[in-house]
């Protein structure tokens, strides 16, 4: 389950339909997720990931990892 | 134009130049330079897609058709020739969004812009606020974000997670920096609306008032265009106004920057329910040119446990909160158990507390630990004498007579899944147990409210029962049709939303102009370069993060008022301060690896520059060891790591702060200038094998070697004068 402040990195494509080609560019880009799902932790709801140099995006769960939690 | 200059960036800086610079008179060529400046933005940011090469040829060509006077002509040789000559490295930038020189990298916005889902240029406002200029301050933030008070007071502050200063003690108090300039502004009567452009004539129709929509009615409007918002409820502000209760969010806050909004000509119609009291063709027939769905997330998920539907006393948090901010000011009970462990779960419970309740309970799932809710809130809960039932399932809402006695649960222990590290709830059988109630307030979640959208018969829905977009435009799979906010993420942040509307705005304005859409969502643009602030090293290290004056307990339990009193005006200047303006310094760390590897003298301790691993940092540490020999700002890309000379004294500065600062020696024997006795010593220990030291003097590099000559009068050379 992720948390705010936890240290993620983007490691693969999802497979899921919220996945668009733009998001390939994600992969390999380490950040930090800053709004993970805020009322019923379901795992398959987006999170909001803030990613180095790439700006603030909501993501599916599946194509993240977490590297280390700073909370 | 050099050949290791990056044409992107040239030609980016060249047409900011012109525009900037008002050299170009006729309309129709500002327009078009300004397109193309846009244009050639978003490459430089590996923003563009496949037809933006061909969009700028488009605009070339109608350039050419139009030269009215010799300034025209010379910007439009200017461009031809670069972008004949250079087209591979603009092809090059759009495919492998990489800047080869890296000078597009320069203008990369900072960590905490990047973190805003709104791209607000943070340390430029955070510098302007130190220095007192906090209308300007509101300035800048309103170009992103046209709502800086209610975020300052609201915001989840994204910003501060990614802030670098929380890489060495705390992060900078962004949020609530904000919330003074704003009132500050406000209350100087100096928070105005920037110039709309004139009336283009088009007609946009925004369905929603929260804040997605208040957002892109504002761009909207600045652009020109007739905005008309349709709001079912009385009042505009959407989740802000009913979903957040007034001890967190005043509504004056909400009112006063709404009026700035419709100061721009934007038009509402209050208790409109879109799909009957206004139709899709009735807003057609007016002249409509394109749709904003700003609906929001306001429908409560069901508990989906017996008992439910039993007693007039459950309540959804939403439908709770939303009758408190119509003035509804009777507690839902004695004793009431709040489910769930989000914001909207503590925002209940506190209102249910204000409200009279002897008792407030929240009921969660699952521990403390993974409670989704902000900690700051969750610790004023428990501060204001709300209690927590973790790891609590309930199974059944009990009760006679329509009137609740309790609440069954059962008691919960976390176990992994199999075949995955997750860990869910699950009962501990025996463990049953019951908490007194009189009312339950469920806060599970909440989903889109489709009702009303069955016009839009072309818009795609996710599986998540949210409106499908492409993110990089807001555009849904309907033309002209465009959304945003909740009702596309699903219930997530004020600031995601405002972002959201921004950027449909943009999107809208882009597509009624013809304009291609970028392949991505836009990656923030600073907005400013401001001046850096010069303090010492100490100072910088010494400031810390003020702790915010709160409303006394008593009070929080028995009124709505702001729970969060804001900081004095010293202390905001003093935070702003602290902020390390990672605008400017990259933490690319090349200073670092110079002072140590190539000088071996590793004066600089900056362990915060380490994304993954950040270790120790402390400014004061430089002066140690530091020889002011200038290795570091020389190769400082961004100009962050300086070497100034003033009043007799030269300093080492990154953005701003003193590291060190030694006094300015002269020649013994001829008066210049000289390094610092430090780095003499450093030079002369370097080359003590080749050339003579000079003693207890000291002396410049002509007078040393005329010294070290003299002394070696067999070797001279020979002057062939």
């Amino acid at each position: 389950m992720f948390k705010r402040g936890n240290r993620v990195e983007v490691f693969q494509a999802s497979t899921d339909e919220a996945w668009e080609p733009y998001m390939n560019d994600f992969i390999g880009v380490h950040g930090v997720v800053t709004d993970p799902d805020t009322s019923i932790n379901d795992p398959d709801d987006l999170i909001e990931v803030s990613l180095q140099g790439k700006g603030t995006h909501r993501l599916p769960q599946d194509c993240l990892r977490i590297l280390s939690d700073t909370r | 134009m050099a050949k290791d200059t990056c044409p992107v960036q040239s030609t980016l800086q060249y047409l900011s130049d012109r525009i900037a610079s008002g050299v170009l008179t006729d309309p129709k060529v500002r327009r078009i330079c300004e397109s193309i400046r846009m244009l050639v933005e978003e490459i430089s940011l590996g923003e563009a897609g496949d037809s933006h090469m061909a969009a700028i040829d488009d605009l070339m060509a109608e350039f050419e058709n139009r030269t009215p006077d010799d300034t025209a002509t010379k910007t439009l040789d200017h461009l031809k020739h670069i972008l004949s000559d250079r087209r591979e490295e603009f092809v090059s930038h759009i495919e492998t969004r990489n800047c080869p020189s890296h000078d597009c990298g320069v203008i990369a916005p900072s960590p905490c812009q990047m973190a805003c889902p709104a791209g607000i240029d943070v340390p430029t406002y955070l510098a302007l606020i130190a220095e007192g200029k906090d209308d300007q301050a509101i300035a800048v933030i309103r170009e992103d974000n046209p709502l800086p008070w209610v975020c300052g007071l609201v915001c989840t502050r994204p910003c501060e997670m990614m802030c670098v200063r929380g890489r060495i003690d705390t992060p900078i108090s962004i949020k609530f920096l904000k919330a003074f300039a704003a009132e500050r502004a406000l209350s100087d009567r100096r928070y105005t609306n920037p110039e709309p452009a004139p009336p283009n004539g088009k007609r946009i129709c925004v369905v929603g008032a929260g804040p997605g929509g208040l957002s892109c009615a504002y761009y909207l409007a600045l652009m020109g265009y007739k905005v008309e918002v349709i709001e079912s409820l009385p009042f505009a502000g959407g989740m802000l106004m009913v979903g957040i209760p007034r001890y967190r969010l005043p509504r004056e806050v909400i009112d006063r920057e709404v009026a700035m909004i419709e100061d721009l000509g934007v038009t509402f119609s209050f208790n409109t329910r879109f799909g009957s009291d206004v139709t899709y063709e009735d807003m057609k027939t007016k002249g409509t040119d394109a749709f904003f769905l700003a609906i929001g997330a306001h429908k409560a998920w069901d508990l989906g446990i017996k008992g439910e539907t039993d007693f007039p006393r459950v309540i959804d948090a939403i439908t709770f909160l939303k009758n408190v901010a119509i003035g509804d000011r009777h507690a839902p009970g004695k004793h009431v158990v709040v489910i769930g462990g989000g914001n909207v779960a503590i925002d209940a419970a506190r209102t249910s507390l204000r409200l009279g309740a002897e008792k407030v309970t929240i009921a969660y799932r699952r521990s403390r630990e993974q409670m989704p809710a902000d900690i700051e809130e969750v610790e004023q809960a428990e501060e204001e004498g709300i209690a927590f039932a973790f790891l609590t399932i309930p199974t059944e809402i009990t009760g006679n007579d329509g009137r609740i006695t309790g609440l069954a649960c059962i008691k919960a222990e976390l176990i992994a899944k199999k075949g995955t590290d997750r860990l869910a709830p699950v009962p501990i059988l025996g463990k049953e147990f019951t908490i007194q109630a009189d009312a339950v307030i469920s806060a599970i979640g909440q989903y889109v409210d489709d009702s009303g959208m069955t016009a839009f018969n072309a818009v795609n829905w996710t599986r998540r029962g949210t409106i499908e977009v492409n993110h990089a435009s807001m555009e849904t799979s309907m033309p002209g049709v465009f959304a945003a906010g909740d009702a596309v993420s699903g219930p997530a942040t004020v600031i995601e939303a405002i972002g959201g509307g921004k950027r449909a705005a943009e999107a809208i304005h882009r597509q009624l102009t013809g304009m291609p859409q970028p392949r991505m969502p836009k990656i923030p643009v600073r907005r400013r370069k401001v001046p850096m602030i010069e303090m010492t090293a100490a100072e910088k290290m010494r400031l810390s993060r003020p702790v915010m004056p709160m409303l006394n307990v008593d009070r929080r339990r028995t009124t709505f008022q702001q729970v969060e009193l804001g900081y004095d005006e010293a202390a905001v200047r003093k935070e702003a301060r602290r902020c390390l303006r990672c605008d400017v310094c990259r933490r690319c760390g090349k200073c670092v690896e110079v002072c140590r590897d190539k000088m071996g003298i590793d004066a600089l301790h900056l362990g915060y520059l380490d994304f993954d691993h950040p270790v120790k940092t402390d400014f004061r540490m430089t002066a140690e060891n530091c020889i002011t020999c200038g290795a570091c700002a020389a190769n400082c890309e961004n100009n962050a790591m300086t070497l100034e000379e003033k009043d007799g004294r030269r300093m080492l500065k990154l953005c701003g702060t003193i590291l060190n600062e030694q006094e300015i020696q002269t020649c013994d024997a001829c008066g210049a200038r000289l390094p610092s006795a430090q780095y003499m010593a450093f030079i002369s220990d370097k080359t003590a094998d080749l050339t003579q030291k000079a003693e207890q003097r000291l002396l410049c590099n002509d007078c040393q070697r005329r010294l070290s000559a003299k002394n070696h009068v067999p070797t001279r050379p020979v002057n062939p004068t």
